[in-house]
Formats: structure tokens, sequence, C-alpha cells
């Protein structure tokens, strides 16, 4: 059915009332994939899964930050919400022990601009 | 009833007044004023390329070029000051920088756009360092020879190849400071759809597309004693040499024309007109047979334009059977020079040398076609010059062709009727074929032998002819991009079976006919072919006889020689073959 | 929990940092708050070239210069009692302000329902309601003029086209992107496809056109994915169509692909690629508002103008017009590059200085060392010198300067870039580019490459710099297109400002900024040298020899001049003239 304006309206609410509490954006456009954002997102989304988590972890747009991509944005309850740069498979892997878990942020990677 | 809008502005601060749509350039005419420009023709659209013609215009920050730029209500035009001058300089030295300096040898020389601006332009030094890229000539077609490296990327010869012929045999290779003119692919000219309409050369301001100079042959073959070398001089020939010796376009030069063959050397002038008249009575023969006898295919499709029977072999292959088997008429009276006049002047044929001098550059490719080109045993036609070449050829030979007497041709292969004379332009062929026509089916001669609708530069001309109570419909396209629009009829109502929408087509490969072939001097535009084709109809309306079956001489050469149109001789000697040839595999 | 960020902001104090952090350590430790508060050393935390600094989440507040002494406050009553400490607070911040890229980083760029959710096709939904008069009102209240280079007003270039008859009319994206250094579109095309869609769908219900077209560069298949993506979803939703939205409004979209020409970024260069011809610039009158693509009235907007119209034409053209500084209203999305150390996307409002774009923003010039000029425009803009620095960013303030604000492109040139051979560069981008057409460029073009080639050699005389000028002056005046016409900006902006550095290549033979291999050459000064050879194992030409007796020594006539052994000297026994 065609959409109409009436729609948009319903379709905004419902989206934003659905937003997880809990969540983790990858930057996935060309500068993002290019400095290896494909096997953060990778160690990221195994990990929630692995752990049973009730995270959303979501591809975004690119953030602006380009000479620290891979970025990852985290948001989750107990800790402020920050940027890490220069993200690679270590780094995720410590973003879910410290960050997601542990509620504390990792050393070193912070974005806070 | 339309109106025109006028707009009024001022040129250098004189005012004018055109009608809106008018360009700065044509406007500036008006008022005496003569922007120089490289890469517009005045036939051709504006690609606004070289840049050279740029003025300036009051509130504008730009220059704009005055070659495509619309002149506006209003306007304040500068055409010459310290720094359009000084920029226009710049941009032509840039020019020169990327072009050899082969002048001195080259086929252009003195009659050369690129030489003039810089002459009138008072170039002195080389300001900037040379940078010519090497790149080959294409010699492949005989014919045409491009020379990439003279060439100055304005563009005409691709306008002229892709835009007004529709044949796409040139485009630009490459891009920026590598572009060069080639054929897409770059393959040989000789592989390519070019059909040697010769379009491209004779739009070209350089030497980069230039004829294949056959002059120096015809010079050696007039030295050789033991060869009787004869000539004959196609209709478009005699309205259009003139304009290398300083005459108003179109004034016919025939008898002129007769006198310097004599001067040159040649044993025999004939007339190609001759043949037109020949032609004309082996297709209207055909014509008759298939319309009113229902002996062959119809629509009948003429043939006599060598680069249109190249193109209708690569494109159109599948409607052979509807073209005249006729040859071209310059064909026919180089058979008949070597067989029916060598019998009547007991002259051995091997030593005859036949030259046509011809309005055209695919004649060159078409001497040595199939065969059929050699019926009479030898090479019926030895050498085919263009009208430029022979321009040349008259002012290397010392003669003053201006005050020449009027001298008169052999009229054994010579004299004409005015239907011949009118085969130069388009509908020419049209309009001499149903003056014959008529009379075939009559028995009748025309009370009025003029067909005023197929004459005219319209791209596609379409009438009906009424014969005694028979409709005769009647197509006529001039210009390669115009055939499509015809043939693609005829092809669609072939294949639906359904009645064709023409009985009779004429097709001539360049505009306005030959007239405007790719032989004749440069600098041609619809008015220049206008005033070509009216000196030849101008000649027709003058004439006694103007109907090709009333020609006394090809009467006789019948008599004679041939018996009738049609008859098994004239088959073996003024018919020919084609051969579906498609370019690209379906 | 509290989180107090440190980061060395000079990049030179190190020690003094780890120091600082190991003592408020230990003060926490001693007041008891080390479960309370986290402190970690953070990557950036926005602030430049202002000693030590913090910033302390959640509150988010900035301290800067920072020394130990400072602690004992910081802890008292930012860390107990949340209130900033005055005295060592960051001032005035300069900070970007997302429009064009509000959703990029935000949204999943493939979900129709995440750019909903943030108020997408409202600005849609307005414009139907509106009706083409009044969405041109709204345009015109906004001031937005066209992000692609040229700087029309939008509303203007929309307005001629809307009034032109025609059965058919046509807006085409210009999604071709060419200057070097430039990703602004792409990333917006990435990261926010959607609002460059609707921005296209407001554009045709202005001008009242019923088909439109993406023309994006072949080299940026991600967008052309993430775009075509965002077409197949509207049209299953509806979105795109017959009637949208319930409106008597159909409209069709289309992807064209470049086929790698920058040239195809000019607009009737870009139509003749459309229509499937060389993509050669036509002459204009007529303008492709008259008479574009296949000779209808066509509205040619660039990217980032479509991002900003669906913003303005959901929150109002008001709105956006107060941001910015008259006569260049909005934001401006600047792609920094270059010697910089945070190079990337910053989006800022128009009248913000270079300086802070580049120091505030962009963090200063890599490495330290010191700036020589900002390039901005790409191979059509010029180089802009220090002294110009608090120069506010915009159309007209750039042009003045010789310059001009193009697509986005700003490169940050340090003391080690030589003003002839960035203009070499940038020429040698447009000769390359060129795409024939006209004398003008096509040789004028490769002639001054030549000569600027010379130059960089050292083989050139002076005559060769009246040269250059002469046939730049004539590039400007006669060539066809914006190509040609701005290709010599680089050239007569860098001998503008850097004459100098011309001067010492042709006459002295010599390149200040050693960056012209044939006229550096390295020396090792035997009294610095320690003999480790480092430079000889580094040297790509085998030019350097010797043992750590007898020191190093390079071989003059083997040096290729490449700089290696300059770069990875730690005793600084290389030189370099």
């Amino acid at each position: 059915m065609a959409m109409t304006k009436e729609d948009l309206l319903a379709i905004k609410n419902k989206t934003l009332a659905g937003q997880p509490k809990n969540w983790i954006r990858v930057g996935y456009s060309t500068c993002g994939i290019a400095a290896g954002a494909k096997e953060v997102l990778e160690v990221l989304s195994g990990e929630v899964k692995a752990r049973g988590l009730e995270l959303q972890v979501k591809k975004c747009g690119c953030l602006g930050l380009c000479s620290a991509e891979p970025l990852v944005e985290v948001s989750v309850e107990g800790a402020p919400r920050v940027i890490y740069g220069k993200v690679n498979k270590d780094v995720a892997h410590k973003i879910m022990d410290e960050h997601v878990c542990q509620k504390r942020l990792v050393e070193g990677h912070i974005y806070e601009i | 009833m339309s109106t025109v809008t006028m707009v009024k502005a001022l040129i250098n601060g004189k005012p004018v007044e055109v009608a809106y749509g008018t360009t700065i350039l044509e406007a500036a005419k008006l008022v005496q004023v003569k922007i120089p420009t490289l890469c517009k023709h005045p036939d051709l659209t504006a690609s606004a390329g070289c840049g050279i013609c740029i003025v300036k215009v009051k509130g504008n920050r730009k220059l704009l070029r005055a070659c495509c730029t619309p002149l506006e209500d209003k306007m304040e035009v500068t055409t010459h000051d310290s720094e359009i001058v000084q920029t226009r300089l710049t941009v032509l030295e840039l020019i020169l920088s990327n072009h050899p300096t082969d002048c001195l040898i080259c086929g252009r020389n003195n009659d050369c756009e690129l030489q003039k601006l810089a002459a009138e332009f008072g170039i002195r030094e080389d300001r900037f360092e040379r940078i010519v890229p090497e790149i080959p000539a294409d010699k492949s077609t005989g014919t045409l020879i491009l020379e990439p490296k003279k060439c100055i990327k304005c563009g005409r010869c691709i306008d002229a190849c892709q835009n007004v012929q529709d044949v796409w045999a040139l485009s630009f290779m490459d891009r920026g400071f590598n572009t060069r003119m080639a054929p897409a692919g770059d393959i040989k000219l000789a592989d390519s759809p070019c059909v040697r309409c010769g379009q491209c050369s004779a739009h070209c301001p350089t030497g980069a597309i230039f004829e294949h100079d056959d002059t120096r042959k015809v010079w050696d073959a007039l030295q050789d004693p033991e060869k009787v070398v004869v000539v004959q001089v196609a209709p478009a020939v005699r309205v259009a040499v003139g304009e290398g010796f300083g005459y108003p376009v179109g004034t016919n030069l025939t008898r002129k024309l007769y006198a310097a063959f004599r001067r040159l050397g040649f044993k025999a002038v004939f007339d190609t007109n001759f043949g037109a008249d020949l032609t004309i009575l082996e297709e209207a023969g055909e014509f008759v047979e298939r319309f009113a006898h229902g002996k062959g295919a119809l629509p009948l499709i003429t043939s006599c334009c060598p680069a249109w029977v190249d193109y209708l072999e690569k494109y159109y292959g599948d409607m052979i059977q509807h073209f005249s088997s006729a040859k071209s008429p310059h064909e026919m009276v180089g058979v008949l020079a070597k067989t029916y006049y060598a019998g009547k002047q007991n002259i051995d044929p091997s030593k005859i040398v036949v030259v046509s001098v011809m309005p055209c550059t695919a004649k060159k490719y078409e001497i040595g076609r199939t065969k059929d080109m050699f019926a009479s045993g030898y090479q019926d036609v030895d050498i085919s010059l263009t009208t430029r070449e022979l321009i040349r050829m008259l002012k290397h030979a010392g003669i003053d062709f201006n005050s020449l007497p009027d001298e008169e041709a052999d009229s054994i292969l010579g004299d004409y009727a005015g239907a011949g004379t009118i085969f130069g332009a388009t509908g020419g062929v049209m309009e001499a074929a149903l003056r014959t026509a008529y009379f075939n089916v009559t028995g009748e001669d025309l009370a009025d032998v003029n067909f005023y609708a197929v004459r005219g530069l319209e791209g596609v001309k379409e009438t009906t002819v009424n014969i005694k109570g028979t409709e005769v419909k009647i197509a006529v396209a001039h210009g390669l991009a115009n055939v499509k629009h015809v043939m693609n009829k005829v092809r669609e109502a072939i294949e639906k079976k359904q009645p064709v929408p023409y009985h009779f087509i004429e097709v001539m490969a360049c505009p306005g006919g030959c007239v405007g072939g790719g032989g004749q001097p440069y600098m041609v535009t619809d008015e220049i072919r206008q005033q070509r084709a009216k000196g030849l109809y101008d000649e027709d309306s003058a004439m006694t006889v103007r109907c090709s079956h009333h020609n006394p001489y090809v009467q006789q050469l019948y008599k004679d020689f041939l018996e009738k149109p049609l008859s098994h001789k004239a088959h073996e000697l003024l018919h020919t073959t084609y051969v579906s040839r498609p370019l690209y595999n379906k | 929990m509290k989180r107090v960020l440190i980061q060395d902001t000079n990049g030179k104090l190190k020690k003094e940092t780890r120091e600082f952090l190991v003592s408020l350590n230990s003060q926490l430790r001693d007041r008891g708050l080390s479960s309370e508060v986290q402190t970690l050393m953070a990557a950036d935390i926005g602030v430049y070239n202002r000693g030590i600094a913090l910033k302390v989440l959640p509150e988010g507040f900035t301290y800067v210069n920072l020394e130990q002494k400072h602690i004992p406050e910081i802890i008292e009553k930012t860390l107990l009692k949340g209130e900033q400490v005055a005295g060592i607070a960051r001032e005035g911040s300069v900070g970007q302000m997302r429009i064009v890229l509000r959703n990029c980083g935000v949204i999943d760029p493939e979900s129709l329902e995440d750019y909903i959710a943030h108020d997408g096709y409202q600005g849609l939904a307005r414009a139907l309601e509106l009706g083409p008069e009044k969405v041109v009102e709204e345009m015109k209240k906004s001031g937005l003029r066209g992000r692609g280079g040229a700087g029309f007003p939008t509303w203007m270039k929309w307005n001629i086209t809307r009034g032109v008859q025609g059965n058919e009319k046509y807006i085409i994206c210009n999604g071709d992107e060419g200057d070097p250094g430039a990703y602004m579109d792409r990333s917006v095309l990435e990261g926010d496809p959607h609002s460059v869609i609707e921005g296209m769908m407001i554009g045709a219900i202005a001008i009242g056109a019923t088909k439109g077209f993406f023309y994006i560069r072949a080299e940026y298949p991600l967008a052309v994915e993430r775009i075509q993506k965002g077409i197949d979803i509207c049209y299953s939703r509806g979105l795109l169509g017959k009637n949208i939205l319930g409106s008597s409004f159909s409209f069709d979209i289309e992807i064209r692909l470049g086929a790698g020409a920058f040239v195809c970024g000019e607009e009737t260069a870009l139509i003749a690629s459309v229509e499937g011809l060389r993509g050669y610039p036509r002459p204009r009158p007529p303008f492709p508002s008259v008479k574009g693509l296949w000779g209808n009235p066509t509205v040619i907007n660039n990217v980032e103008t479509l991002a900003n119209v669906s913003y303005i034409l959901c929150k109002g053209g008001e709105a956006f017009g107060k941001i910015g500084v008259e006569g260049s209203t909005g934001t401006k999305v600047f792609a920094l590059t270059g010697k910089v150390r945070n190079s990337g996307l910053v989006e800022v409002p128009m009248g913000i200085s270079l300086r802070d774009i580049v120091f505030e923003i962009g963090g200063g010039v890599l490495d330290n060392r010191a700036i020589k000029a900002i390039q901005t425009g790409g191979p059509s803009g010029g180089v802009i010198p220090e002294q110009f620095f608090d120069t506010p960013v915009g159309y007209e303030s750039l042009q003045k300067l010789g310059s001009i604000m193009g697509s986005g492109g700003m490169i940050v040139l340090d003391e080690n870039d030589c003003a002839v051979d960035i203009s070499k560069f940038y020429l040698g981008f447009c000769v390359d580019e060129s795409c024939g057409k006209c004398a003008p460029c096509r040789v004028g073009g490769t002639q001054m490459l030549a000569i600027l080639k010379k130059i960089s050699h050292g083989k050139a005389e002076e005559e060769d710099l009246a040269r250059l000028s002469q046939i730049a002056q004539a590039m400007q005046k006669a060539s066809l297109c914006g190509l040609g016409q701005t290709a010599p900006n680089p050239v007569l902006s860098t001998l503008k400002y850097f004459m100098s550095e011309y001067r010492a290549h042709v006459i002295d033979h010599k390149c200040p900024a050693g960056k012209c291999s044939s006229l550096v050459s390295y020396r090792i000064t035997r009294e610095k040298c320690t003999g480790c050879g480092m430079c000889a194992r580094v040297c790509p030409a085998d030019a350097i020899s010797g043992s750590r007796q007898d020191k190093y020594t390079i071989d003059a006539v083997k040096c290729i001049s490449c700089g290696q052994c300059f770069d990875v000297c730690k005793f600084t026994a290389v030189s370099r003239q």
C-alpha cells in the first residue's frame, strides 16, 4: 500500500519508540570500510551474539573523523555515550569486555569532540 | 503567421537590429565588422571549440563566443580591444604550437584557414615550444588521407560525418591534449563505415583530411607520347570551378573548361552529361519495365552516386533488387571511350587513358570498385580528379583560365540534353528520368518538362507525378542522414507486405547533390549549393534539347553500337551488380 | 560514575601528562574516590595545542593548560559537586554544525524507517502542501546557494526553470565529485541517501519535473549501491512512482554512471554524458534551465545542495537563513586534508574563520610543523597564506583572496610543500582531465604544465614566468567551460603569494621547500654522523656508503634526492639544500 502523510508520522513514532536502550554504531562508509570496519563489525556482532546481549549493532555513515576510522560509537546503560576511533579487532574485543560488560571506558581510543 | 522578435543592440558602438536568434558573429557583419573565426564553418553548427571569436559583452565578466551566442536586446558588444586581441593572439599561438610547420609541402599551402589566420594576426615568432604528437597518416582508403598531426580539433569533419551524413566513420579518440581524429575503435578508415563521400575533406580547415591527389598521374599520362588521354567533366564541376578563379558562384563555365582541357593536352574532350543522358535511357527503361510491365521490384532506386552505392551495400544489402543496375554516367562514358569511341576513331583502346573530372571523392574508389568497372577489357576510367585538383592543375599549367575563349567538346560522347546537366543537383536525376519515363510510357513528350517539386534543398522531397492518369510516387533524398527516412519506410512496407510508399527514389549522398560534393571548392553553404544548382537549371532552361531521349548523339550510339536500352550489349557494358557487405554483424 | 578523559593536546607533553595522570589517580585514591571516578587517556577531546587538557563526563566540562596544582580544585568542585571550575575552563569553543551530515553516523543509511524516524520526508510532505511557488519562496528565504562551487542561488535556478515552458523537465543530481581530495558528496550519498532523494523530489515539485537522474561517478560504487537501494525502497513503499503521498505528484528516478571524466561534473558536459554522447561542454547560452537534457528545461543540483533542501523544507527557510553570514547562509562541509592532524569532513557554519577550521577543529598542523598555506577549492581554487587565515569562510570572501570555496576541498600545506609543486600537481590534474574540445584549455594547459615542469627541474628562464602568465590569462578568458577557465587559478594564486619560491627555482635553481627533487641535494655532516648506517639501509639507490668507523657519505651522482635518509636520521646529520 502506498505511503500516506499519516504513515510518515506513524512510522516515525513507532521507530522512535522501538529504539533500543543499548546500541553500538559502526561507521560503514567507504572511509570506514577501507580502514577495516568490516572486521570490527564482525567481532562486535559475533560477541553480542555469543554473549546473548540485548544490544543492537548497527551500520551507519561517516561521522566525519575519517583519519580516525574505523569509528565505533557505543551507548550502553551505565556508561556515557562515547565514540571510539582507530578500532581494530583487539580494541573491539576490549570495547565488549570493558565498556559494554564492565562499564569501564577503554583507554586511548576515545574521540570526544 | 509567426512574429519574429527583433532585438536592438550595439556592436562597437554602432546600433544594429536583427531577428532574435541571430548570432553576434552574423549581426556584426551588418556593421562591417569581421570577427575572426577558425572552427566555425558557415555550413555546420558552431562547436564553440577554438576560442578565436571571443568578444566582450558589457555586464558579463566572461568573454563570449560570437559564433554561437545570440545577440540579445540592449547588448553592448566590443569585438576588438587590446585585451580581446591579445587573448585571441595567445589562443592562436597556442594552436600553432600544436601544429607542424609543413606548410610549404602541404596540399593546403596558400589555401589553408589556419595559415590565413596566422597571416592576418601577424604571427612573427614561435612563442611557445612546439609540441606536435607523432601520429601516422591513414592512407588506407586511397581516396581520403587522414593526417591527424595537422588536425586542429575543430570537430567539423566529425560533425559532418556523424550528424550531417550519419555515417559515423570519424570520431574523436582519447581526450585532452591526446585528442585525435580517427575512426572509432582506432581502426583504419578503409575498415570503418566510411563511404568516401569526402564531406569531411570539404569542411576541413587545414590539411588534416585531404583528397588523394592524382594530378601527377594525369600529368604523366599527358606527357606520355604513347598515350591517348581523354577527359570528361561532370555537370557539378562546371558551375564550381569558377570559384577558384574569382568568378561569381554558379557561373557556368562549360565551354571555357573545354578550351582549358584542350590546352592541357587532352586528345578528346567528352562530357559526363552525355553519360547522364545515357544513364537516363537505361534507367528510365528499367523503371518502365518494373512500373508498367511488372518486371522487377519497386521502388526503383538510383545508383549513380558511388558513396550511396557503398552505403547501400553496407546497410541496405537486403534491398539490392531495388537498385538500378545502371552504372554511373562517367563510368558509362569511360567504357564507351574504350570501345565505341576507340572503334570509331581506330585507336588501340589499351593506349587510351580516361580522366574524369568530378565534384566527388568517392569516384576515386568507384573506378576500381569491381570487375564491372573493367567492362571494356581495360579499366574503363583510369583516373578520377576532384574539382579542387583540377583548379590546382589549371593554375599549375600556366593557363590564363579567365581569358580563354569558348570551345566545343567532341560531340560523339560530349553533346548533351538539358536533362543531363541537371544531374548535378539533388532531384536532377529524378527530373531527367521522369521526362524520359513519361515518353516511354505514353509515347509523347511532356508539355512542361520542369518538375519543380523535386528541386531544392529540403532533405527529403516527396511528390506524386501523374503520367497520363497513373500516379507515380517519388522520393528524393540527399545527405546520407536523410536516407533512412525514406529507406526504412520502404523496408517496413515490404516486411509488412504493404503497398510501397514510393515507386522511384533518387539518393545523393552529399547534401545538395553533386554540387555540394566532397571534392568541390571549400566553404560551401546552402546558399552556394543553390547558386551552383541554379547555374545548371539555367543551362537546362536555355537548351533546345531538354530530354535525354532526344539527344541525337545518344540515339546514334544506340543505332550504331548498343542497339537499344537494356540490350544485351548495354547490359554488358553499362550495367553493374551489387553485393551485400554488411559492416556489422546483426 | 564520572569519567575523566585526559589528553596531551600539544603532542609534546607525554611525560608531563603521564605524571599528571599519576598524580590525579593518587589524589583520588587518597580521597577514596577511585571507584567513583574512572580516569583514562583519551585519543582526542577536541582541544588542540592547549597543553594538558581534560574533559569530565557526563557534564562535559573541558579544562585546558593544566598543571598538577589544578587537581585539588577539579576534584573538589567538579568531581564531587559537579560544578565547573572557572579559570581553567576552555573558552569559546568552535564547533561543527551538522546539517548536511545530520544523519551521517546516526542512522542506518539502508533503513527507510531510520530516516523517517529522524524527520525524513517531512520536507517532502510540506513541499507538496506548499506547492511550487511557495517552495521557491522558502528556498529564497533560506538563501541557499549551490554547493558545487558556483554558488548560484538555488531558488533562482529553480525559479527560472519553473518559468520555462516545457512538456518534459528534468532534475539531475550531480554526484560526479571530481576534485582531488574532496569526498563530501560521497559521504552524504553513502551515509544519508534519502536526504538527497528527498531534496531532489522537492526540487522536482518546484520546477515541475517528472523525472530525475542521479549522475554518480563510477568510482563511487558504494554510493551508487546505497542510492539505488534507497530508490528501490522508495518505489516499494510508494515514495516514488505515481501519486506520491497521495498527491498528484508523480516522479521517477534513474541512476546514470560517470565514466572517469572530471569534466563531466560541468553541467553541459554532464548533460552530454547522460545523453550518451562524448562528455564535451556546450556553449551557454542556452543555459540548461532553458534548454538542457535532450533540449528540455533542466536543473542540475549538487549533492550537498539537495541534502540542505530536505532540511530547509522540514525546518523552514527562515531558520536556515539565520545560520552563517549574509550572502553565505547555512553551513558548508569541508574535506579537510593534507598536513593536518584531524583529516576528515567538517561541517561548519559559514563565516567561521579558516584559522578556526584548521586549528580548532582540525587540530593544527601535523607534527607541529609550520603552516605554509591553506589550499581551497580544488583544482579551480588557490592558496591562502597565513596572513589571511582570519578571513571568514564564504563565497565572496574567498574569491577576493584569489581562491574559491569550490566544492569544499581544503588542503593544509606546510613548510615542506613547494608552491611550484602544488600548482604543478593541480595543473597536471586539469591537463589530464581536459576534454580537449577547446584550444585554450587543451593546448594552453599542456604548455603551462611544460613550463612548470621546466621550472621544477631548474631549466626555466625568467621569460617563462611571463609566458605562464600570458597563457593563464588566455585560458581564463577563452576556455569554453569552467575547467579551462579555472585551471590556471592555482598557478596564478601561488605566483601571487609565493613568487619568491618561483624565483628561487628559476634564478637560483633551488627548491626552498626541498620538494622538487632535481633541485634538492643531500649531504651528510661528518661531525654529526654517528655511523649508525640507517641512512645507507633505507637508500633505494645505493648511494650511501661508509662504516661506523669512517662515517657515511652520499654519492651525489647516484643520489636520486628521495629524502629517505633525511627523514630517517635521528641525529640530523643529513642536511638538505
